[in-house]
């Protein structure tokens, strides 16, 4: 049952995936580009309606998008202006694949480091790798807690 | 009064001193009477700091402009609740109110003491007071509060408009009480490593501190994203500033503590990670304040930028140099009896669990230090913002989620196949019915509804736990249902307050889904008398008021809320024109459900044409992020709850360890 369970579930992900194939929305540039008036939010969701940076920015957009221009291209406009800070994220090249790497490298590292040492600790155990399953039921080792709690208390 | 302030605090400054110097003194040489003048001092830093504090709270009630901080963050016009507030508005006036946490804090440990860890106390004593003179050198020669100007002006600046609002008086001081706290179990630590009482006594004494710390960091920051929600009207509660980041490291560290600490007291494992945890948490909470303060990076927070971040960059590494040099110095003794009894078993599925917090708490250090990074190695400025902590730390995220459930369906020691199997059935059928469920209603988000799916996955391995428990000693005592779930709870508040304090992280996942992927939202002009159509709403902006006192110019717009042709409620979305600050902001109109909530922004107003600009946002589910919160709360204060299990087994950690090194588990 659970391999058909994770089948359903593959099944409904790769479902929504299909489905979403959506075109460049203005929406999308908006969130790439950091507004420069000092809010500290993505052009998309700056809140200043007159703001100085953001209305022009979104006007422009939206003028680039119903063009056909492409993402990159819109992008690029901007950059060429006011520099790589308007970028809402690091790009994916050069030494800013860094920004994107580090984290997921590190997170992969401590995974095989915790993996190596717990798989060093179990070997320390000579039941570690039992294949015995256990005898006791949960309820059986929920009474076993609950005995065990019982007699502290008394104690 | 500002004199006495002034004079209180060098005073306190004094005493600081001396109560590090008299502590060691008195440690070293064997001398009680010595180090009960280090527990006295500590006492009466804190009456000096308290008088401190009534100081500058006493110049900004009776509106002394010639005191600087007071002309600088509140006005005669400024409502009492925020001129209160305003003693952590500003710089220096913050500065003050940490310390006077700290040593609050710093007092109720030594009162908790009194007749307790007679080794360990000198040394915690000497580590709070450390980091007291610290922020008492601050507040004394670099940063003065009570520093006056050489005029008197008529008026003040003002508090920072969106400072003044309620939860101004709530969120800072929260986050500075999760800060703060950590200090305690940080000192504990190091008093352990230097005095090599390394058993897990300081563990056990500080578990409630370190509870607490992570408890007011939880609502800290759940505070302040509500704050964002409300006040800056963007439609969103998280943006990923740095200081918001900064607020979120330690807390996320501090999970991991709470965690990771439980296989030490346990199995007697983990006892360098344990520390490096520990020191981690109370490092990050300085490296914090280091970038609220400094403006080395561009921050929305920038009203208290000054430039103390050199002072708090050195005490940083001053605090990094003794605690991993101490640690060092200790590994030898640190070695503990690292065994896993199988890979199959809750230990190792916590190990993970301290993996992925840890490396969300570094991703999310990475991406706001990274703009430092590339400006040193290319010269170039870059932002790293929502886009880069929602594509890097989501995925670990629902990493976490999917831990969480795994946790509890996997027991400790060890787990067989069979038994794996069995647990997991339930919770992996309900998991899919509820993104099944989701599907249906309309959340067709792919990635929306791989959280939906594990959070029905997480809630059905916590929901079979408590029926478990509760089946298990109504078989063995005979007790009815709400008996037996009821003294469950109550035998072992640790355990299931835990198990609670999970269905709220989940309840805030599944709000934070809903309104990041399925979130709607319009942005219009229109005449008064439109209406127009926001998702299943329809509005109609019906009439605009103006109102004006000494402080406020105000403009309102009457917006009613239909549905499917219905009058069910009627939004009042307001721009508010701050004279003193000669700043407009934004009062957002929320109708919030458990469905979804409404939210309009009135954007901008145009009086000859009556036109008007509306921002309006509905979002899904996100009510649950902050029933999330309620629930977290109860379930820390379950786990924080007297236990006297517990008791005895900090009894047991006090004398002399067994041969065979076991404690009382639970």
């Amino acid at each position: 049952m659970p391999s058909k369970a994770w089948l359903l579930v593959a099944l409904l992900l790769c479902s929504s995936v299909v489905a979403a194939a959506p075109a460049l929305t203005t929406q999308e540039v908006e969130e790439a580009l950091t507004c420069q008036c000092g809010c500290g939010l993505t052009v998309h969701s700056c809140n200043h309606l007159q703001c100085g940076f953001a209305t022009p920015a979104k006007q422009e957009i939206a003028q680039a998008v119903s063009e056909g221009k492409k993402r990159e291209e819109i992008l690029a406009a901007f950059v060429t202006r006011y520099g790589e800070k308007v970028l809402s994220a690091p790009t994916t090249s050069g030494f800013n694949l860094v920004a994107w790497l580090t984290p997921f490298l590190a997170v992969l590292v401590g995974a095989i480091f915790v993996s190596i040492v717990s798989l060093r600790w179990a070997r320390r155990h000579p039941r570690a790798y039992s294949a015995t399953p256990s005898r006791a039921s949960d309820t059986a080792q929920y009474q076993q807690r609950l005995r065990k709690d019982l007699e502290s208390f008394d104690a | 009064m500002t004199h006495l302030g002034s004079l209180a605090l060098y005073l306190a400054f004094l005493l600081a001193v001396h109560a590090i110097a008299a502590s060691l003194w008195g440690v070293c040489r064997r001398r009680g009477m010595w180090t009960q003048s280090g527990v006295h001092a500590v006492y009466a830093v804190f009456a000096c700091v308290l008088v401190a504090v009534i100081a500058l709270l006493h110049a900004l009630v009776t509106r002394d402009f010639n005191v600087e901080y007071v002309a600088a963050y509140s006005s005669s016009t400024l409502p009492m609740q925020y001129t209160v507030a305003a003693l952590w508005g500003g710089q220096k006036g913050s500065l003050l109110f940490w310390t006077f946490i700290l040593m609050l804090c710093t007092t109720l440990v030594h009162l908790q003491n009194r007749n307790k860890n007679r080794d360990l106390m000198p040394y915690v004593t000497a580590t709070l007071m450390v980091i007291a003179v610290f922020f008492l050198g601050l507040l004394c020669f670099i940063t003065p509060p009570f520093e006056r100007l050489a005029f008197t002006p008529q008026e003040g600046s003002d508090l920072n408009p969106l400072l003044q609002n309620y939860w101004m008086t709530v969120h800072p001081p929260s986050l500075y009480l999760g800060y703060v706290s950590a200090s305690v179990p940080f000192a504990f630590a190091l008093a352990a490593l230097i005095t090599g009482r390394l058993s897990d006594e300081w563990i056990r004494t500080t578990r409630r501190w370190a509870l607490t710390s992570w408890f007011f960091l939880s609502i800290g920051n759940l505070l302040g994203g509500r704050w964002a929600y409300e006040v800056l009207g963007w439609g969103g509660y998280w943006a990923w500033d740095p200081v918001e980041n900064a607020a979120l490291m330690p807390w996320l560290t501090a999970t991991a503590y709470l965690h990771s600490v439980m296989i030490q007291e346990k199995k007697n494992m983990l006892k360098v990670w344990n520390l490096v945890l520990v020191i981690l948490t109370f490092a990050l909470t300085i490296f914090g304040t280091f970038i609220t303060r400094s403006g080395v990076i561009s921050s929305v927070h920038s009203f208290t930028q000054s430039g103390l971040g050199p002072y708090f960059l050195t005490f940083l590494i001053l605090v990094l140099t003794v605690s991993f040099g101490l640690l060092f110095y200790r590994l030898p003794e640190l070695k503990s009896e690292n065994e896993l009894d199988s890979l199959l078993s809750r230990e190792a599925a916590f190990l993970f669990n301290n993996l992925v917090l840890v490396g969300l708490a570094f991703a999310t250090f990475w991406g706001t230090v990274f703009p430092i990074l590339s400006e040193w190695v290319r010269g170039v400025k870059i932002t790293v913002g929502p886009p880069f902590f929602n594509k890097v730390n989501g995925p670990l995220g629902v990493l976490l989620l999917f831990l969480t459930g795994v946790g509890p369906v996997i027991a400790w020691r060890r787990a067989s196949l069979k038994s794996l199997r069995r647990n997991f059935l339930l919770p992996l059928v309900s998991g899919l019915l509820t993104g099944v469920l989701f599907l249906a209603l309309g959340y067709g988000h792919y990635y929306g509804l791989v959280i939906f799916s594990l959070a029905g996955f997480v809630l059905a391995t916590i929901l079979a736990e408590f029926a478990r428990g509760t089946r298990a000693r109504q078989a063995m005592l005979r007790e009815s249902v709400p008996q037996a779930f009821g003294r469950l709870v109550s035998k072992n508040p640790r355990r299931y307050g835990g198990y609670v304090v999970h269905i709220g992280v989940v309840l805030m996942f599944i709000g934070i889904a809903g309104s990041s992927f399925f979130k709607i939202e319009k942005q219009l002009t229109v005449n008064k008398g439109e209406q127009f159509q926001v998702g299943r709403y329809t509005l109609h902006y019906s009439e605009s008021k103006n109102t004006e006192d000494a402080h406020i110019a105000s403009q309102t717009a009457v917006v009613d809320v239909y549905v499917n042709g219905q009058k069910i409620d009627t939004l009042y979305p307001e721009k508010r024109f701050y004279k003193r600050q000669n700043q407009p902001t934004t009062e957002v109109a929320i109708r919030p459900t458990l469905r979804e909530d409404l939210y309009v922004v009135l954007g901008s107003y145009d009086a000859p044409s009556q036109l008007a600009t509306f921002q309006v946002f509905v979002n899904p589910l996100l009510s649950w992020i902050w029933i999330g919160g309620l629930v977290l709360v109860l379930g820390t204060c379950i786990t924080i709850a007297p236990n006297p299990a517990e008791r005895r087994a900090l009894a047991l950690a006090r004398v002399p360890a067994t041969p065979t090194g076991e404690t009382v588990a639970e």
